[in-house]
């Protein structure tokens, strides 16, 4: 497996716009991603995510630019897409599937040794060895999601486009693909866009975030740019990733949580003490500062964005680009 | 002019009596090169869910017939021309609109049906034609046809070798076949013409209203019978030529005397139900 961290091609979306029968989908989206590193694309239903990843790999035509650095050649990309459509009665068994864009041999004269020893390498990566023989048809959501993974890691791409790829997977299947995403990267070193509405996952996993509604709101790290203004701004809900983001002015429920004027209550500050108190022992007792994972090191981008909300806004990628 | 008589000699060594006449002997050869390639096609028009539009492309060699009449082009040639024109048609609208394929479809479909009857109300004489579009007529096949079924076998094998890996990439998710370097339209334009022209010769060995049947039939027993997408593709050619077979022998016997295209299909539904059963015993195995 050949690391491609060298070429992996940073991307750069200069005043992208795009309309379709009259609506605004894409406005003058101004967006990077960073070679080598995981982007993100965050924002609501209809926000013009998927499209904008669609422009990217050419599915649609658009207005502004799109430079991807490292040359004038065109990076080698690999697509995730949400799911296939196949009905469960297609006897395609997951070697096969691996097989359709490694080997010319039609499927009818059956499947190399090479394909079927490349198959089984693939899965291994994925941690799927165990379904090479099964047929597509009666894998889970997230067995199919990392079988698709597999397929677009076979092109030992330099850019990898995943649209939405675990969605409707549990949370612990989400939370693998994730993690075998990441290694992924890691090794081959390929640059990753991707869409996501886990956010926590998107908070714990991605180096370089962009909030997206039809413009960009706002990018950055995830640790500057998920902060829960541009959260409220984005999706129009109170959702607070980050404890130290919270708004101490707004407790919350006491019995719940929830934060909002529906839960406006009398807030009970000796338990919000307490609480603060038992997390700065937490964060005291690790050194990177993630709670979640300790002996994992957080993602780069995470780590060194220790930042604030008011740093965050003075920030040169951090700030808002409407 | 190619010459078959090595072959009708090779098919009246079966000691079928029907099969030592003439006619006889070209049909099952027409039959023998129809029949694998539409059930091979079958086999992606299933996985495109592309039924209707084979179906449409039926429908419009009637209106071929009728442009003919007006142009004053042959029947023969007019039809198979007229369906790839229809197919590439519905296939760049399919493309490039946001309907959905069965409404696109539908109203091609309308249209050139109601252009074929429009053309035929007017003119007379063509009772005849009517009559072999509805229910097929492979007995009447010239050597010239068998020529150019011919071309067309090795054309469609040819594509088969290099297409089924890409046509089933294409089938799961085009815009991923797309990105991993299949050139989608081109395998998509090539499948709708190559489509377009065995459903025409279809069209003339079991008539309009069992052409979806027999690209259909023989792919969707194959899906049951199958344990691999590569065996699909022989289980279909298996069972959509000996259905082909067994049919038109069957359907010369004097005691059933048969239409030949519809007991063709007949055979291929008996494979259907006897496949429905295997499956769901390999089914209840795999359960």
């Amino acid at each position: 497996m050949t690391n491609n961290a060298q070429s992996a091609p940073s991307l750069c979306f200069d005043r992208v716009s795009l309309s379709r029968g009259g609506n605004r989908i894409l406005d003058n989206v101004c967006a990077t991603a960073p070679g080598g590193g995981s982007t993100v694309l965050v924002g609501p239903n209809g926000a013009g995510k998927t499209t904008l990843l669609l422009c990217l790999i050419g599915q649609l035509a658009y207005e502004g630019t799109i430079c991807v650095s490292g040359g004038e050649r065109k990076p080698r990309t690999a697509y995730v897409p949400q799911t296939l459509s196949m009905d469960r009665s297609l006897p395609l068994r997951v070697a096969e599937f691996l097989a359709l864009g490694r080997q010319r041999r039609p499927l009818w004269l059956g499947l190399r040794p090479s394909a079927r020893s490349e198959a089984r390498r693939l899965l291994r990566m994925v941690k799927a060895e165990h379904l090479e023989q099964s047929r597509m048809g009666d894998l889970s959501g997230g067995e199919l999601r990392r079988v698709l993974l597999a397929a677009a890691l076979a092109r030992e791409p330099e850019l990898l486009v995943l649209d939405e790829p675990a969605a409707g997977v549990d949370v612990r299947g989400e939370r693998l693909f994730w993690e075998l995403l990441d290694e992924a990267r890691r090794a081959q070193g390929f640059t990753q866009i991707m869409v996501s509405h886990n956010l926590p996952l998107v908070a714990h996993y991605a180096t370089h975030v962009v909030c997206l509604n039809k413009t960009v709101c706002a990018m950055g790290a995830p640790r500057a740019t998920l902060i829960s203004s541009t959260l409220m701004d984005l999706f129009g809900v109170p959702i607070h990733l980050y404890p130290d983001q919270c708004d101490p002015q707004d407790p919350g429920c006491p019995q719940c949580g929830a934060v909002g004027e529906g839960a406006s209550l009398l807030p009970d500050y000796a338990a919000i003490k307490r609480r603060e108190a038992a997390r700065l022992a937490v964060m005291a007792a690790t050194k990177d500062g993630c709670a979640v994972c300790p002996g994992e090191s957080a993602p780069a981008g995470a780590a060194s964005a220790e930042s604030t909300r008011s740093s965050a806004e003075t920030s040169p990628d951090g700030g808002s680009h409407a | 002019m190619p010459d078959f008589s090595p072959i009708y000699s090779l098919i009246s060594l079966i000691p079928l009596d029907c099969l030592q006449m003439r006619f006889m002997q070209q049909a099952l050869l027409g039959l023998l090169l129809l029949a694998p390639m539409a059930s091979v096609l079958g086999v992606e028009v299933i996985n495109f869910r592309m039924a209707f539009f084979s179906d449409a492309i039926g429908h419009s060699a009637f209106a071929g017939v009728a442009l003919g009449l007006i142009l004053a082009v042959p029947p023969r040639l007019a039809m198979p021309l007229f369906g790839v024109l229809v197919g590439f048609g519905i296939m760049a609208v399919r493309r490039n609109s946001d309907l959905s394929s069965d409404t696109v479809i539908g109203i091609v479909f309308s249209a050139v049906v109601a252009f074929g009857l429009a053309v035929v109300s007017r003119a007379e004489g063509v009772a005849r034609d009517i009559q072999q579009f509805l229910y097929g007529d492979i007995l009447t096949i010239t050597p010239g046809e068998i020529g150019f079924l011919l071309l067309l076998f090795v054309a469609l094998l040819v594509f088969q070798a290099t297409g089924y890996n890409r046509l089933m990439y294409i089938a799961l998710n085009p815009v991923m076949a797309r990105v991993h370097g299949v050139r989608v339209a081109l395998w998509q334009y090539a499948f709708a013409g190559l489509l377009a022209l065995v459903v025409m010769f279809s069209v003339w060995a079991v008539g309009v209203l069992l052409v979806t049947a027999m690209l259909i039939v023989p792919a969707a027993t194959a899906r049951n019978l199958a344990r691999s997408a590569g065996g699909m593709f022989w289980w279909a050619l298996l069972v959509g030529t000996s259905s082909a077979f067994i049919g038109l022998t069957l359907s010369a016997q004097a005691w059933l005397a048969t239409a030949s295209g519809a007991t063709i299909i007949l055979v291929a539904c008996c494979w259907f139900a006897l496949s429905l059963v295997a499956a769901r015993n390999s089914g209840r195995r795999r359960a």
